[in-house]
């Protein structure tokens, strides 16, 4: 069964993400699911997951962004629950480095997580803005009135460490005894939020000790490939689950 | 549970169909095909009169089978290469293979095919792309440093094997280097290499390129000028079909730098512009890891149909 995984921080990601973001792709995946992940550390988000997909047999974890680190964490602590990983345009699971101030989405129009404000949000991480429709900006405005944001003390106090720590301990594992279960990485050629070498460089962390590692890049999309290049995006996920979920 | 080597083993089913021939203008082609619906067509690499390796359509054999499934799946004998006969008028170049490839999808009348092109083949296959569009529906391309920009390292890792040449055991190491895992290099592989290898008109374009000097003076100096004129075709967005470049993630000889730079050439001009990397696996992705190349493929042509 595969599980898809949002990312996005509530009141720090000036979009609200949630599961209806996969949007259409969704349909081509039989059977699939997607949670809804809320919490203020990745170990509770991770937990969630945990809990979600407990007793369904093992998933293919499919994670976008934030998702992406929470599978990877989920499949290092319960190897068991999981068959495969498929990390998304995964910034946050990607090496921090010494990175350069980010300005995409630095000054958001106002109301924030009114409609125009997350149309211009998503169009800021995406290569074009023909995905952008009615239907998902209705679910962005819906998802972001049911959400609790998070406050800047929270994010500076609790959410951060705990992305550190989590990102520490996967390139740890990486290093050591290796992810568990078979792992790719998907990342979109024009991401505004990372590079290329991110995501090939996420990729050769895994690479060191799982054999059954692949990384993918999806032309013409940012950071939210699965909504730009659906049929490409589709290609991949199915192929890899073809193989390491049977 | 007894050990694999303890037991008997199975007969072992031929690893292709039954072989065919076709003319194509003049020259007698050895193919092997299976399935139905959309022609998926495969061309493998190096290059003929190569004394210490020799590919054939064998190199695709983990392919042909399984992918028949889905799509009406060809692999054939490039001009000189495998049982092919050599090329007419000594024409040992690789714009002569190119031709035969393009002659060969027409004398079969296929529909527009999905190319598949591994090595020397998948510059063979972008080249059939660019100059006749209407033959492709789709290019993949796999590890080609031939095509790739930049450093080649095949002289770094290959350069005079330490055995005789034409022998098993150059065989067997020139492709356990090419290999990420040795093992993968069986002895049914040497044994079809070691065919190839044996057959006369084989060794005459093994007389032709290396005693005659052919591939100094003819072949490789017209590749490198082609190239240059393909990687500029490139650059001008002439492919135009979909195309997906499967890269090795441990190809020493064509390094996995080179496969970026090749995508990105790719996706400038085209937004169906897949990269795809395998981990563990040296040259050969397909036959390191047949199951998943496969299946990139297979929801390659369902994604395009």
């Amino acid at each position: 069964m595969i599980v898809f995984i949002h990312g996005g921080i509530p009141g720090i990601t000036p979009y609200a993400s949630g599961a209806h973001i996969w949007g259409p792709v969704l349909e081509r995946f039989k059977g699939a699911t997607a949670l809804e992940v809320r919490g203020k550390t990745i170990d509770a988000m991770s937990e969630q997951v945990r809990n979600a997909i407990a007793g369904k047999g093992r998933c293919h974890l499919v994670g976008h962004d934030l998702g992406g680190l929470l599978a990877l964490s989920v499949a290092i602590d319960a190897p068991h629950l999981v068959s495969a990983v498929t990390a998304v345009a995964s910034v946050a699971a990607a090496p921090t480095g010494d990175g350069l101030a980010d300005f995409t989405h630095a000054f958001p129009p106002a109301p924030l997580y009114g409609r125009e404000s997350q149309r211009w949000a998503l169009e800021r991480v995406s290569y074009s803005h023909h995905h952008i429709d009615e239907r998902l900006l209705d679910a962005c405005v819906t998802a972001a009135a049911k959400q609790t944001r998070m406050s800047r003390e929270d994010y500076a106090e609790h959410f951060v460490p705990s992305l550190m720590k989590a990102k520490s301990r996967f390139y740890e594992v990486c290093r050591t005894e290796g992810i568990k279960v078979p792992c790719q990485v998907i990342w979109g050629s024009h991401d505004p939020l990372s590079t290329f070498d991110h995501g090939l460089w996420l990729f050769r962390g895994i690479a060191q000790k799982q054999r059954v590692s692949q990384f993918h890049v999806v032309n013409r999309a940012g950071a939210l490939p699965f909504r730009e290049e659906p049929a490409a995006f589709h290609q991949v996920v199915a192929a890899f689950a073809d193989v390491v979920d049977a | 549970m007894g050990h694999a080597d303890t037991q008997v083993a199975p007969a072992r089913k031929s690893p292709l169909p039954e072989g065919r021939w076709l003319d194509v203008e003049g020259i007698r082609t050895r193919y092997f095909e299976a399935g139905s619906g959309e022609p998926m067509v495969f061309i493998y690499g190096g290059n003929f009169g190569t004394g210490d390796s020799a590919s054939s359509a064998y190199t695709w054999s983990n392919q042909i089978g399984p992918l028949s499934a889905h799509c009406r799946a060809i692999v054939f004998d490039k001009v000189g290469q495998g049982e092919t006969d050599n090329p007419k008028n000594d024409d040992y170049t690789m714009a002569a293979v190119v031709r035969h490839a393009a002659a060969f999808i027409r004398a079969l009348k296929l529909p527009p095919v999905h190319l598949v092109g591994h090595s020397r083949g998948g510059y063979a296959a972008t080249r059939l792309t660019l100059e006749h569009h209407d033959l492709v529906k789709s290019l993949t391309v796999v590890n080609s440093g031939t095509l790739s920009p930049g450093v080649g390292t095949n002289e770094v890792v290959l350069a005079k094997p330490p055995h005789p040449a034409g022998t098993r055991e150059c065989v067997r190491w020139v492709y356990q280097n090419y290999s990420f895992n040795p093992d993968i290099v069986t002895d049914e592989w040497v044994d079809a290499v070691m065919h190839t290898l044996s057959l006369p008109k084989y060794q005459e374009s093994v007389r032709k390129l290396g005693g005659e000097k052919l591939n100094t003076k003819l072949f490789l100096p017209e590749l490198a000028r082609e190239k240059r004129e393909t990687l500029q075709w490139i650059n001008e967005g002439r492919l135009q079909r979909p195309v997906q470049v499967i890269w090795g993630f441990d190809d020493r000889t064509a390094v996995i730098d080179r496969g970026v730079e090749l995508y990105q050439m790719f996706a400038r001009h085209e937004r169906r512009a897949l990269f795809h990397v395998i981990n563990q696996s040296g040259h050969f992705p397909f036959r390191e890891h047949p199951e998943r190349f496969n299946a990139l493929m297979r929801r390659w042509l369902e994604s395009l149909a």
